[in-house]
């Protein structure tokens, strides 16, 4: 009895292991799946607001005030089009600015409780008309560009058309559990000469915007006007061509000199293995003590330039991406295949000859995706440039001023528009069309550089 | 034509000049990267140290009342390095498991075709700039986690915990299917234990994610917040470093354990992971260095709150990090000096200098082990 | 080796006239006076396209240590310049002016959904102490109260520390932003919260609450009614020689158009103009 049950007790019990085993390496291939999964739809969930929005600086519905913008402050667009469109706004909008006129007038012969009540009202509503429209006829001329012209965006304008007619309150009468309550604004003006206005508005308030799909392609072309309340963004792009190039001038001497020393005449020794060790920790060092060093060095002791510079921008990015440089390039010259150096030697030339004529330009397309890598890189870092090179403010800087002045860039004026401005919701979509642009940047430099080390590789392997 | 192929001593002697001048010339251009991380240290050591001097080394360490601009001055950072080991710490919970499961999918389980469509998403997770991460942790991710936070946070306990729950159920039906003699049993018995533990793991699921959904989040820049996009920052490192570390165990390994009969996941984990387990090391921390050193993700998403969170496990608390606080309280020339407040983020950038530095070594350390180990394995 | 030599030519495209006299003045400093900087200086460049004007937002504490290395020719700051400053600045030969631009009020705001209309400004510095860490305590809901407060190196923080906080030190649970625009952001997100703004800041999506029944606004700061009010400055090196770059910037503030638009900006002229 005992054997029999320790026979069947053993068959039954491999064969459940093995199923067990079974069942865990399909569960462990499907959790490998999954994190494979988790990467990918992270990246989608990543990229994807950022793409739709920030396409959205680019492409959008823009209102008759956006080609005021454009045409007075860009002069871009034709005159007597834009004309021909301003009177006839001006015609569905006066109808608004007489309703506001004539109960100015009511709002005089009114007095006591009443009209300071419907003097608050009024305040509020001219507030989001002003909003609308810009200017409200008899006021004085405001200087700041922001006040000079209405909404620029279709969508903006719409949401402040709601806010029109549905005004919101909030309801304290339950201090655990205060409550938005929204009306109907008609009601507070009920009776007067602004009620029409309610009437009105959602019938023509679409003529007095006359919205029309832009493709506002200069928004990398053009400068930012009133803190870019309008306008693009080109300042911070040439900024951050600027100093990329700067850096990749620095940095590619430097680092292709070194990968070819540590590919062909460094042995094997101590030192050489110490100095790889010293560039794997220069690749780790944190990018916001670069910029401390950036600060101390370049600024304070060699003075390189008197203030922050994209001279020394460019220096302290060069350093972040040596190490990069160098990887990839000492990777590229070893790939190099020896017959190439062999056949060379042979022929007699000097190694420093061979090198330069022979093994370099082999090389070049692998050094090339190392170094499209590193703009990529360089581009996209904040920490380095913050105390170096980065204002928030400023103009395109011409090449000869690049050594003694700062300038907006990409990377810290993404930063500056999301937390220091002073209306950060009104220009999300600055802040989209950035942060799109740098990484289209970006992601296109990787590509180019991907595209290459695939054409290496067949190249090599064919 | 004689005397072009024979060369004349001088000749000869300058030819050896000219390259041994080369040689040095190349050298001192390389010792470059030595010379600036040399520069690197002495400058932030240089100013970190009168620090020390005219404070002193406990209140910096011990103490969590951070308030450089108070009268009289405080610079208690412990609540600054815990905060930065809190973030890193949760980086690596999501990053490292992950990672490793990932580079295992490429490396064992992947077809090449795959790979090819996959290998780009990791680059390009890892091109993307940290400042784009910050914006999407700011702008999108808090406000999502301060209004639906909690209720997403039921959902992902679900999603995460019901495939583990049906796992554990079949496995209990399969030793409850062991262990009863009786036939006629067996089969009934074994399929009540299932259905009974799939209702008892879904009531403990629900259980587990209503808790999760009646948390407030008050704050949606917290702790969380950071370590989950840090976490997706250092994932691309860890996954090709891993996955290099994998692919260099080469194939006899493997086909030796299959031939044994071994299943794939258990060749991957008990056989070809420990054999690149240097590697893996190296891996997680080069990932881990990249969470530490991070400056714009913590700067705008970490609430900069300098406290130690009560409890301390609560990620959902706004923290402050080392290198936030630089980024911060920085920004100037080098003027006011002796002043403590100035040379108090110094000490902060070194103590991150020092930490990248070891980290490093052991990573340095950890590769060179695992390449003597597969020599002398192969060997 | 195209795409390079592509961009070098696009970059000297815009090497122009580097040298020709462009002039160049460059601010640094407090994030309050930022807006009122990058509105003069827009006005001063559409009017002269020769100038390049730059502003940095870093700080009072930065614009007055960028005014003393010289690295800036005007510091712009929402606080007097510290004794530590003024000695340092005379030891590089340097004499601060200040040059009070405009006049601001820093306005203690709370979400639109708080009840709160008035707090005295006791109850104030004990919720930053963190004594008072419910709004029950105060008659609101059943919310903990999340702190928001600027890191140490902003004026704004300055001046509250000095006029509501005297001495106290803010709780460290507070978090800590890095600008006005940052405070705005945090507290028009979050119900239960309460931070202090310029007054530059305040919009609909806030609430400023009155302080010892006093609410912020031109009258109550010009008359010195509202207790937290101060001066915003600009400091340069010793008072700019007249007509210069830097005499015409600082004292725009004086003219008409200059006082509008520190109206429009939201913060208060410092004369009725």
């Amino acid at each position: 009895m005992g054997r029999e049950t320790l026979q069947k007790k053993t068959a039954g019990g491999i064969l459940l292991k093995l199923q067990n085993r079974k069942l865990l390496d399909k569960s462990t291939t499907i959790i490998n799946y999954a994190s494979i999964f988790f990467m990918t739809v992270a990246l989608v969930i990543l990229l994807a607001p950022i793409v739709v929005r920030g396409l959205g600086a680019y492409i959008f519905r823009g209102t008759i005030e956006h080609r005021k913008v454009i045409f007075e402050q860009f002069q871009r667009g034709r005159p007597e089009i834009l004309q021909n469109e301003l009177d006839q706004v001006q015609m569905a909008r006066q109808p608004v600015f007489d309703m506001l006129k004539s109960f100015e007038t009511e709002l005089d012969e009114m007095e006591g409780r009443e009209s300071r009540e419907m003097n608050n009202q009024l305040k509020e509503l001219k507030g989001l008309l002003r909003e609308l429209y810009g200017v409200l006829p008899g006021e004085r001329d405001p200087i700041l560009l922001r006040k000079q012209y209405g909404k620029t965006r279709w969508k903006d304008a719409r949401e402040v058309f709601h806010q029109i007619m549905q005004a919101e309150k909030w309801d304290y009468s339950d201090p655990q559990h205060s409550r938005l309550v929204r009306f109907p604004r008609r009601d507070v003006f009920q009776g007067t000469s602004l009620e029409p206005l309610f009437d009105y508005l959602p019938l023509k308030f679409r003529e007095t915007m006359r919205p029309r799909l832009v493709f506002y392609l200069h928004f990398l072309l053009d400068e930012s006007k009133d803190a870019h309340f309008f306008g693009g963004i080109f300042p911070e792009i040439l900024g951050t061509v600027y100093l990329t190039l700067f850096a990749i001038l620095f940095a590619v001497p430097f680092g292709v000199i070194a990968a070819v020393y540590l590919a062909e005449f460094a042995g094997d020794t101590r030192f050489v293995s110490l100095l790889r060790s010293f560039i794997n920790t220069l690749a780790g060092v944190p990018s916001i003590v670069f910029g401390l060093f950036g600060l101390a060095f370049f600024i304070n002791t060699v003075k390189l330039s008197e203030t922050k510079s994209v001279l020394v921008g460019g220096a302290t990015l060069a350093l972040l991406v040596l190490p990069t440089i160098i990887r990839a390039s000492e990777e590229a010259i070893l790939a190099v295949p020896r017959e190439y150096k062999e056949a060379s030697l042979s022929m007699g030339a000097s190694q420093l000859r061979t090198i330069v004529s022979v093994i370099l330009p082999a090389a070049l397309p692998g050094i090339l995706t190392g170094i499209i890598i590193s703009m990529g890189r360089a581009a996209g870092e904040t920490a380095p440039i913050i105390f170096t090179a980065a204002v928030s403010v400023g103009k395109p800087l011409k090449l000869l001023e690049t050594f003694s002045q700062p300038t907006p860039a990409l990377p810290w004026n993404i930063y500056n528009l999301c937390t220091e401005h002073e209306a950060v919701d009104s220009i999300r979509h600055v802040q989209f069309g950035m942060v799109f642009t740098l990484i289209a940047v970006v992601l296109t430099l990787n590509i180019t550089a991907i595209f290459l080390r695939a054409r290496i590789l067949k190249k090599l392997r064919g | 034509m004689k005397d072009s192929l024979i060369i004349s001593k001088r000749a000869n002697r300058l030819r050896r000049l000219a390259s041994l001048l080369a040689n040095g010339g190349l050298l001192t251009v390389t010792s470059l990267s030595m010379i600036i991380v040399i520069f690197i240290i002495l400058f932030i050591a240089r100013d970190a140290l009168p620090f020390f001097k005219l404070e002193g080394f406990k209140e910096f360490f011990t103490s969590t009342s951070w308030y450089p601009a108070g009268d009289p001055p405080q610079f208690g950072a412990m609540a600054i390095f815990y905060g930065s080991l809190m973030v890193t710490l949760g980086a690596s919970m999501v990053a490292v498991p992950l990672g490793i499961f990932a580079a295992v999918c490429l490396s064992d389980v992947l077809p090449f075709q795959v790979k090819q469509v996959v290998k780009p998403v990791i680059e390009i997770l890892a091109a993307l700039p940290s400042v784009a991460y910050g914006f999407f942790a700011l702008v999108i991710l808090a406000p999502i986690m301060q209004t639906r936070g909690p209720r997403l946070f039921g959902i992902a306990a679900w999603v995460a915990l019901v495939p583990a729950a049906l796992l554990a159920a079949y496995f209990l039906r399969g030793f409850v299917d062991s262990r009863i003699r009786n036939e006629k049993f067996r089969k009934a018995t074994r399929n009540i234990t299932f259905v009974m533990a799939i209702f008892g793991f879904f009531v403990i699921i629900s259980r587990i994610s209503s808790f999760f959904s009646g948390l407030t989040v008050v704050s949606g820049t917290n702790a969380l917040n950071v370590s989950l996009i840090l976490g997706i920052m250092a994932l691309p490192t860890i996954v090709s470093v891993s996955e290099d570390a994998l692919n260099s165990v080469g194939r006899e390994l493997r086909e030796n354990s299959y031939a044994l009969g071994a299943t794939r996941a258990e060749t991957v984990f008990k056989v070809v992971i420990p054999a690149a387990s240097s590697g893996i090391v190296a891996a997680v921390i080069l990932g881990v260095m990249r969470a530490i050193g991070e400056t714009m993700v913590v700067w705008m998403a970490s609430g900069n709150s300098s406290q130690i969170p009560q409890p301390f496990y609560n990620f959902l608390s706004p923290v402050r990090t080392l290198t936030a606080t630089i980024a911060g309280d920085m920004g100037e020339a080098a003027h006011v000096q002796g002043a403590p407040r100035y040379h108090v983020l110094f000490a902060m950038a070194l103590a991150l200098l020092l930490i990248s530095f070891v980290s490093n070594l052991i990573s340095e350390w950890a590769v060179k082990r695992s390449r003597k180990k597969l020599r002398g394995e192969s060997s | 080796m195209k795409v390079i030599a592509t961009l070098i030519m696009f970059v000297f495209m815009f090497a122009g006239n580097g040298f020709a006299g462009e002039k160049q003045l460059s601010l640094d400093g407090s994030t309050t006076v930022g807006p009122i900087a990058k509105a003069f200086a827009e006005y001063f460049m559409k009017n002269d396209p020769n100038l390049n004007i730059s502003v940095s937002e870093s700080g009072s504490g930065n614009g007055a240590k960028s005014l003393i290395s010289g690295n800036c020719h005007i510091g712009c700051m929402s606080r007097p310049m510290k004794d530590k400053e003024f000695k340092m600045a005379v030891e590089n030969n340097v004499t601060p002016t200040p040059h009070v631009i405009a006049l601001d009020g820093i306005a203690i705001v709370v979400h639109p959904s708080n009840p709160a209309k008035a707090l005295k400004m006791e109850q104030v510095k004990e919720i930053y102490l963190g004594k008072i860490s419910n709004w029950k305590e105060l008659g609101g809901p059943d919310m903990k109260i999340v702190v928001v407060s600027r890191d140490s190196n902003s004026g704004t923080f300055e001046t509250f520390n000095k006029l509501v906080m005297n001495k106290g030190n803010v709780v460290n649970t507070a978090e800590t932003v890095g600008s006005n625009g940052a405070v705005r952001s945090r507290v028009q997100s979050t119900r239960a919260a309460i931070g202090y703004v310029g007054l530059g800041f305040v919009d609909n999506s806030l609430k400023a609450l009155e302080i010892d029944g006093v609410y912020p606004s031109k009258k109550t700061i010009q008359t010195g009614v509202y207790p937290i009010a101060r001066p915003l400055y600009m400091y340069t090196d010793k008072y700019p020689k007249m007509g210069s770059l830097v005499y015409q910037f600082v004292t725009f503030y004086l003219t008409k158009d200059g006082q509008q638009l520190v109206e429009e900006i939201g913060f208060i002229p410092c004369t009725s103009y």
